[in-house]
């Protein structure tokens, strides 16, 4: 039974208290100062006009409509479907009923589009800059240090994750380097940031990243055609079948009352 | 039935509960819920949550409602620091204030033209709209009202609370096949509110009631959404009210129903066929016994039964002794 050299490196205790926690402190502090930096540049959406909005939200009843056209009695669900699907193929809720048929123009072009992509131009500069300026800092600072030792045994791949910046072979990979210690920092804080900031905090990438999907782009975003989407709807709502819910709801009491 | 609290307070309002509710205004109103200090100091002393101001709108309707406007005025001014004046909801509320305040016709009119001013300003302010529509309501132009709010639907057709005003004004019109619409196009947005699937009934009730002759399609079509609604929520008291009231009168009609003469005059849009007669008096047996039963326990303050209004157990009282069936 010939058990593993257990490799011993005295550190420094001041280690702990001069670089491993300085690190963790100030990745904290970037966190939560991207955070409110965040909020700060934050654009307020863009109010839409009034034809935007009666355009989505005849779209939207028409979707409604057909899921929940249960409720309505054959003859009312024919007649508002024949309405519905007339104005649909005539373009008769469309916001810019000239633009119909057009080609979509030039996203570049567009100011509305150039907006959300100025928007993500800042939430990736405000990610940039004190990342790239932290890197440095403690590349210049801290390089080359081993500053703890992980409770528990790895594999070797995970060498070249927890030792950057030490080169050392022979080096048993439960040492982590303090460069390490930065990038386990950077993508490992979002628990702290909820509990210091609450749940829907802009402090780390990922939740950036996800934010940074428009929340109003899926719905009719600019890169969709309107008169696309109503034609489609109006098709939807030409084949669908009805089922009327009310259809033997007296035997359905009945029967549930065992009458 | 839970008490009545101000972050989540019932539809309707009792005067006794909003009575009840309004008197917490002074200790609420006591600590201001945005801190004095400037800027970067105030972030940590503020003791504002999400529900604070739930629970100030709430308490400024209660406030409303029993007169106490210094209180109201209070809270309005909270608003108004917090979320500025331009706010649409803070504009809503204050526009509720002023209404309240109007005293005759004319000053009315005038928090009218204010809102006309404002939606010229911006038509895309739905809140406000919808104000316009019910001060046009309380100046009884009923006309106007309806053109306003078919004016807003057709701009948001997805606005539920728009339908259902649009509905409940036609209704007070008598214009019963435009109310139906209107209540069928709220039914589209929530298919599940036994409350909207009972009011689209009482006026299929209603238009039937209003007709010369009872209409027996009409009838079924309130039946059936009377079922319907009691399918969704087994307490309800309105729908087995309704159950009974419409099988009652469904079957002396049924009785000397004659289906195929009937089918030679209706034979163009009617798709809907009458109930069996038996099915029908077994449903008002059912309605009987379950109305019965609801007033039994209600008045034996029984665990789990108490949560009905007061009048709607004395109607459906009524009702059952109508029929000489004593409910004790």
């Amino acid at each position: 039974m010939a058990q593993p050299v257990v490799q011993t490196i005295h550190r420094d205790p001041a280690l702990f208290w001069w670089i491993l926690l300085p690190i963790t402190v100030v990745m904290i502090l970037t966190g939560i100062l991207r955070h409110y930096a965040m909020t700060l540049l934050q654009t307020a959406p863009k109010k839409q006009t009034l034809a935007q909005l009666r355009q989505q939200r005849s779209l939207v009843r028409g979707i409604t409509l057909r899921t929940n056209a249960n409720v309505l009695s054959p003859s009312s669900f024919q007649s508002r479907k024949a309405y519905m699907v007339q104005a649909y193929q005539e373009g008769k809720f469309l916001a810019d009923p000239e633009a119909r048929g057009k080609p979509r123009p030039n996203p570049m072009s567009d100011p509305a589009a150039m907006e959300g992509m100025m928007g993500m131009m800042k939430g990736n500069f405000a990610m940039m800059v004190p990342q790239t300026l932290i890197m440095g800092w403690i590349n210049a600072f801290f390089s080359g240090f081993v500053i703890m030792k992980l409770p528990f045994p790895l594999t070797p791949q995970f060498k070249s994750m927890l030792q950057s910046g030490v080169g050392t072979r022979d080096l048993d990979v439960r040492w982590v380097s303090s460069l390490s210690w930065y990038f386990l920092t950077l993508f490992g804080l979002q628990p702290v940031y909820n509990f210091i900031l609450g749940s829907n905090n802009s402090a780390n990438q990922v939740t950036q990243q996800m934010a940074q999907m428009n929340p109003g782009a899926g719905m009719m975003g600019p890169e969709q055609d309107p008169d696309k989407l109503f034609l489609n709807e109006a098709e939807n709502l030409e084949v669908m079948e009805h089922r009327w819910i009310l259809d033997g709801v007296e035997d359905r009491l009945l029967a549930k009352y065992g009458l | 039935m839970s008490q009545p609290n101000l972050l989540t307070p019932p539809a309707h309002i009792s005067p006794q509960s909003a009575l009840h509710l309004s008197q917490k205004a002074p200790l609420i109103l006591s600590k201001p819920p945005t801190s004095s200090l400037p800027w970067p100091l105030s972030l940590l002393s503020s003791s504002e949550s999400p529900e604070t101001w739930t629970t100030y709108e709430n308490l400024f309707y209660t406030c409303l409602q029993t007169g106490d406007d210094a209180s109201a005025r209070q809270i309005l001014s909270f608003f108004s620091n917090r979320f500025s004046e331009t706010n649409e909801r803070v504009i809503v509320l204050r526009g509720l204030y002023e209404e309240l305040q109007a005293r005759n016709k004319v000053e009315l009119e005038a928090v009218l033209k204010k809102y006309n001013q404002l939606i010229s300003e911006d038509p895309t302010r739905f809140l406000v709209r919808k104000r316009k529509v019910a001060v046009l309501k309380s100046l009884e132009e009923m006309e106007e009202a309806i053109g306003e709010c078919v004016r807003l639907v057709e701009e948001s057709p997805t606005d539920v609370e728009g339908w259902a005003e649009l509905g409940e004004l036609y209704k007070s019109q008598n214009l019963f096949p435009q109310a139906i619409y209107c209540l069928e196009e709220v039914l589209l947005s929530c298919p599940n509110s036994w409350g909207a699937h009972a009011t689209l009934a009482t006026l299929h009730h209603l238009s039937s009631s209003s007709a010369p002759t009872p209409s027996i399609p009409s009838l079924t079509l309130s039946l059936r959404h009377f079922c319907r609604s009691i399918e969704l929520n087994d307490s309800y008291l309105r729908g087995f009210y309704g159950l009974k009231v419409l099988s009652s009168e469904l079957i002396p009609l049924l009785q000397n129903y004659n289906p195929s003469s009937r089918r030679n005059q209706h034979n163009d849009e009617e798709d809907v066929a009458p109930p069996k007669l038996e099915t029908v008096k077994k449903l008002e047996e059912l309605a009987t016994g379950k109305l019965g039963e609801i007033v039994r326990r209600y008045g034996a303050g029984d665990n789990g039964w108490t949560g009905y209004e007061e009048s709607e157990i004395a109607a459906a009282r009524k009702l059952l002794d109508k029929e000489g069936k004593v409910v004790r």
